[in-house]
């Protein structure tokens, strides 16, 4: 079995990038979904706030694979279209990753205290304009350090995709493990590499919050007013 | 003589059951500066509050230049445009510098010129007497000095009314004089003022008139001169002579 798997060292690499590439447009489609989430949970109508309240619970307590069974074998016997293996595991771990998001942007948005708001209405902003230049801007230092945990909690999730036979990083180490007799070499460059992903993701991220910052300067004074 | 710029007609607010503003009526005309004093919880601020929509109102009328106020119509921006608020915590976006924090509203709100509200916001600098902070951030600058930094933001619309709720009680001794100063200048310059202060001094020298409120009504309402050499009523003596120490 020896000679084998480093043969197939490409065939991780590009593996890797499809894991890579699938949960950060999981990521990002849940980022933007929970943001709208988050704006609801954080809205003055009761009828919106109870919306996303129910949406949020609910992905939250249902497993990942269940949504992403749903999204396989479930839409094309309601709907009558198949989703091909790529476009499930995105829904499946977008809807996951955008209840997540949800509770993170959302204390972003609480983290900015009722001051702020009262002297942006004050000089006669409205509410879009004041998630702009006001909120948003204090609201995402709070906001992108948490997100970091949820790229990566969504990466290795992604491995479920998987089961349904979509062909990324943890399925190409099957089949290589397979296809070279079983070792368990393939296993431990599974391993390593979803390791060593994840590792560069964090160190990014801190990288980010310093270029962003984060719990620097401003928010010592006048933040929580 | 010009119509008031504020009437306040039979003004109730209330949270829940409790009532805080019970009844209250009063006009303010242009070039006074009204000094509210009266003990806390008294809806001082609450008052303030209800005069900008800030809060809904659940009875009685407020008008601000012949429009009425109403926190909850769309109509509310056109009047807040026209009203600056000064707050006791400051609230400056600490995400901004100082010349960010005036120029917002009016590039957001009022639709103007960068350039143009850059230029205006370098005068009022140097009104507040800040030119050399400028591009400071809130967290770097004193208490006095994000004062003076909110006092321009609200001038920077050109308000037609200033409300200070009590612009000094957070600051440190040495910065408040720094802030009086300013809002001296402002009503020097004729500008309509509501300030709510326990800075008796100020309000003696500065004020036109004081109001002094109590469970949220007004007790008395005159020249500050006359009501601190005398007051009329029992409550406002006793509440002066407690806080003058
Ligand atoms: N959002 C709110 N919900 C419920 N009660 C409130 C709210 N805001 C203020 N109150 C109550 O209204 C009353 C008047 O408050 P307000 O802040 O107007 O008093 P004040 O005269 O400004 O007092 P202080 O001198 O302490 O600032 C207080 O009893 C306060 O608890
Ligand atoms: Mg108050």
């Amino acid at each position: 079995m020896n000679q084998s798997w480093v043969a197939f060292l490409p065939l991780f690499v590009k593996a890797a990038g499809i894991t890579i590439w699938l949960s950060w447009l999981a990521l990002m489609i849940g980022a933007f979904g929970g943001t709208l989430i988050a704006l609801m949970r954080t809205s003055r109508f009761l009828p919106l706030r109870l919306v996303a309240l129910l949406y949020t619970e609910f992905f939250r307590s249902i497993p990942i694979l269940i949504v992403l069974f749903f999204a396989y074998f479930g839409v094309p016997l309601v709907l009558g279209i198949d989703l091909p293996p790529f476009a499930a595991a995105t829904c499946a771990l977008a809807l996951h990753a955008s209840s997540t998001m949800s509770e993170v942007v959302r204390a972003g948005i609480e983290s900015v205290g009722k001051g702020q708001w009262e002297a942006a209405h004050a000089s006669g902003m409205r509410y879009p304009a004041i998630m702009r230049y006001v909120v948003g801007p204090q609201a995402i230092r709070v906001i992108l350090p948490p997100s970091v945990g949820v790229y990566v909690a969504t990466l290795k999730e992604s491995s479920l995709a998987s089961i349904i036979g979509y062909i990324e990083l943890t399925k190409t180490g099957l089949l290589v493990r397979e296809s070279t007799g079983g070792g368990f070499a393939p296993l431990l460059v599974l391993a390593v590499i979803y390791f060593l992903i994840n590792y560069a993701i964090s160190l990014g991220g801190a990288a980010l919050e310093r270029r962003f910052d984060v719990g620097q300067k401003f928010l010592t004074v006048g933040a929580g007013q | 003589m010009t119509g008031p710029i504020l009437e306040i007609d039979t003004l109730v607010k209330r949270f829940g059951s409790r009532t805080i503003l019970d009844g209250l009526t009063m006009s303010v005309h242009p070039g006074e500066v009204v000094c509210f004093v009266g003990p806390s919880g008294t809806g001082k601020s609450t008052l303030l509050r209800c005069v900008n929509g800030l809060e809904d109102i659940q009875g009685g009328e407020i008008r601000f230049e012949g429009e009425k106020v109403e926190a909850r119509s769309k109509r509310i921006v056109a009047v807040r445009k026209r009203i600056g608020m000064i707050f006791q915590q400051f609230n400056l976006y600490p995400h901004l510098t100082a010349l960010e924090n005036v120029v917002l509203a009016p590039v957001v709100v009022h639709g103007e010129a960068r350039k143009e509200v850059e230029a205006r916001a370098r005068v009022l600098f140097e009104k507040v007497r800040l030119s050399h902070r400028i591009d400071a951030y809130p967290a770097q600058m004193s208490g006095g000095e994000q004062q003076r930094v909110a006092i321009a933001r609200s001038l920077a619309a050109n308000p037609h009314l200033l409300m200070f709720d009590e612009p000094t009680s957070a600051l440190d001794p040495e910065t408040v004089g720094d802030v009086l100063a300013v809002m001296r200048d402002l009503a020097l310059e004729g500008r309509t003022m509501l300030v709510v202060t326990h800075e008796i001094r100020f309000a003696a020298d500065v004020g036109t008139r004081m109001v002094f409120m109590d469970q949220g009504r007004i007790v008395e309402d005159r020249p500050p001169r006359d009501m601190l050499a005398d007051p009329s009523t029992e409550r406002a003596k006793r509440f002066l002579s407690s806080i003058q120490g």
